[in-house]
């Protein structure tokens, strides 16, 4: 353990843990006793501030302890973050403010929210609601893997034996964290995000300008990197025919087209059906705020492209880790002084606290409001609602530590590209619902059931050379030999089933349910009748 | 959606698609030449991508602004009463 390092590292923590208790008092209105407030911080922020917090929010530590880990692995396929991140916001563009504004009208704090009031239908906001927390769990849980990995690159995870004794570090971090989003709210990762991605730009522009100078610029990079990986491929051969190694590339084959063309379009789907993005967008104060984030957001993109490279920049700088997820933590420990070294396991760990807070407090918001006030307690008040909500963000974060400290890394690992495949499944009742209500509310439901099965099964059937299911987020596409990211196959399946269904059940005359939301609700703005700005802006 | 706005909607929806289309057609981007500054095609084409895709949404921000208005022009009720 460097002591400069860790010296400079323990300050930023410090800095963002008083950031994190007094966002408490930040653009304050009253009292954080019901959701509005606690859950989605006044509905008040603008475009500056959204810019902070939706980056902060879905650029997570883990993507990028994972994104440049892939490439160091010598697959190129991780790369298909960049496609992914650019094709999200034309989408965002699109449909998010259809969603403000009718969640704005009506009190929506989630997207089970918005189903249950669309198709009059507890159960489908319940399918919604379930989906969403399960999806983010692991997906919270993978953000302590990220500080995990920092920690130890940092020497201090201890060699005891005792699971609680090794990580303890992660645990205090873990309390602390769990102690301001109890006390602030999504106050407290907005504040935090401006050090996060402040922090973030610094060490990633840094890295990129400084680190391939030394090592000999970016064509010595490659062509390293190019060497190694024929050479890998030509000392495996044999494992590679045998299907037993996967072979490296700097780009994907032929083969590949679609996989990285499917891994792009369905992650960038999927996204925004995250409830923690959701929950980033609905705290925002009017609809262009959306808007003009779809053009400001991608600044992140090129900056995780960049950070990807930096897998083949330890390859060149002779790092060799035998987890490629410690690559990135490994090269910074290598190549930068000490204190900036520091600086960067800061980025990262503060990194990862910001998404795990907001996560938490997203599938807070969709247990108080879709299973506890919808099934459990109907007469619930908003005070009551924001008390339930912080307890169980905090049962959320225990849950996910001890998840991490007992059980297997590989599983929060499967469970999170199954997360990925079940989220998209919730698309074609929330986006579809946006634009009409064509869709019958128990055909919505079964082609979600099917595709949640098909994607599963599916998943668990994949191999890798290394492990006999839940290998990789790729299989064959049905009846060809084509291999496309399964969340994309099921997403395919479920809008299928749900249109032949929905044509069945308005055959039969099934009832439908009432809609709770009327036309104009899609297009409100601030200050039309319904859509007060709680906040003075200036404040 | 009123006569008046409909053009340029359409509009918006194909600067967006101009946007998100071109990353999901990898086949026209895995090759190693022409390379930029050491990086070979695959990479400096899709980094390049980023701000291509961005300029597009701004321009889609700026018409869509636009259709908005008049379309709150000629149906005040469409956001503004229940």
């Amino acid at each position: 353990m460097n002591g400069v390092a860790f010296g400079v590292f323990l300050f930023l923590f410090l800095l963002v843990t008083v950031l994190g208790f007094a966002a408490a008092r930040w653009r304050r209105v009253s009292k954080l006793d019901n959701l509005d407030e606690w859950g989605l911080a006044g509905r008040g922020f603008g475009t500056f501030i959204a810019w902070f917090l939706i980056g902060g929010d879905i650029y997570t530590a883990y993507t990028f302890i994972a994104v440049p880990a892939t490439l160091y692995a010598g697959s190129a396929t991780g790369f298909f973050a960049v496609p992914y991140t650019i094709v999200i916001y034309p989408l965002v563009f699109a449909f998010l403010p259809r969603l403000w504004s009718v969640s704005h009208r009506n009190g929506y704090v989630t997207p089970a929210d918005f189903v249950q009031g669309r198709y009059d239908s507890k159960g489908l906001g319940l399918a919604v609601a379930v989906t969403g927390i399960v999806a983010t769990m692991p997906y919270i849980a993978l953000q302590l893997v990220g500080m995990q990995v920092v920690l130890q690159v940092m020497g201090l995870q201890s060699s005891s034996n005792n699971w609680f004794m090794k990580d303890l570090p992660l645990f205090v971090a873990f309390v602390i964290l769990a102690a301001y989003t109890y006390s602030s709210g999504l106050r407290a990762p907005a504040l935090i995000a401006f050090v996060k991605d402040t922090l973030i730009y610094i060490v990633i522009i840094v890295a990129v300008i400084y680190i391939p100078h030394q090592v000999g610029g970016w064509g010595h990079i490659f062509d390293v990197v190019q060497k190694g990986f024929g050479s890998f491929n030509a000392t495996n051969a044999d494992a590679i025919a045998a299907k037993q190694a996967n072979p490296k590339a700097i780009m994907p084959g032929p083969a590949g087209h679609w996989a990285y063309a499917s891994l792009a379009l369905g992650s960038a789907l999927a996204l925004f059906m995250y409830p923690h993005s959701v929950t980033g967008v609905l705290a925002t104060r009017n609809r262009s705020v959306i808007r003009r984030n779809a053009s400001l957001l991608p600044a992140y993109s090129f900056l995780l492209g960049l950070l990807a490279l930096l897998g083949f920049v330890a390859i060149a700088a002779g790092v060799k880790v035998d987890n490629p997820q410690q690559s990135i933590p490994q090269l910074f420990e290598n190549e930068f002084p000490a204190w900036f070294a520091g600086v960067a396991y800061a980025a990262i760990v503060i990194g990862a606290l910001v998404p795990a807070a907001i996560m938490s407090i997203a599938a807070a918001n969709l247990w108080t409001r879709n299973i506890y006030k919808a099934f459990l307690k109907p007469t619930a008040t908003p005070a009551e609602e924001a008390t339930m909500a912080k307890l169980v963000s905090l049962v959320v974060k225990i849950g996910a530590l001890v998840f991490v400290l007992t059980l297997s890394k590989s599983f929060a690992i499967n469970l999170q590209l199954l997360g990925g495949v079940w989220i998209l499944q919730t698309f074609p009742a929330i986006v579809a619902g946006l634009y009409t209500r064509w869709f019958h509310r128990w055909a919505l439901l079964l082609g979600w059931a099917v595709a949640m099965v098909y994607g599963t099964v599916q998943a668990y059937r994949t191999p890798s050379p290394v492990q006999k299911h839940f290998g990789g987020s790729v299989a064959n596409f049905p009846f060809t030999h084509t291999g496309v990211y399964i969340a994309l196959t099921a997403f395919l399946i479920n809008v299928i089933v749900a249109v032949v269904a929905t044509v069945v059940l308005r055959a039969l005359k099934v009832a439908a349910g009432v809609d709770h939301t009327r036309p104009g609700d899609y297009v409100a703005d601030l200050g039309d009748s319904g859509v007060e700005a709680q906040l003075d802006p200036l404040t | 959606m009123s006569s008046r706005s409909t053009a340029l909607w359409v509009v918006v929806g194909i600067l967006l698609l101009v946007a998100a289309v071109p990353p999901l057609l990898v086949s026209t981007y895995t090759k190693v030449d022409p390379t930029l500054w050491g990086f070979p095609f695959y990479y400096w084409f899709q980094f390049a991508l980023v701000p291509f895709a961005a300029i597009c949404t701004t321009a889609a921000y700026f018409v869509a602004r636009e259709a908005y208005r008049r379309d709150r022009e000629d149906g005040p009720q469409i956001g503004g009463r229940r």
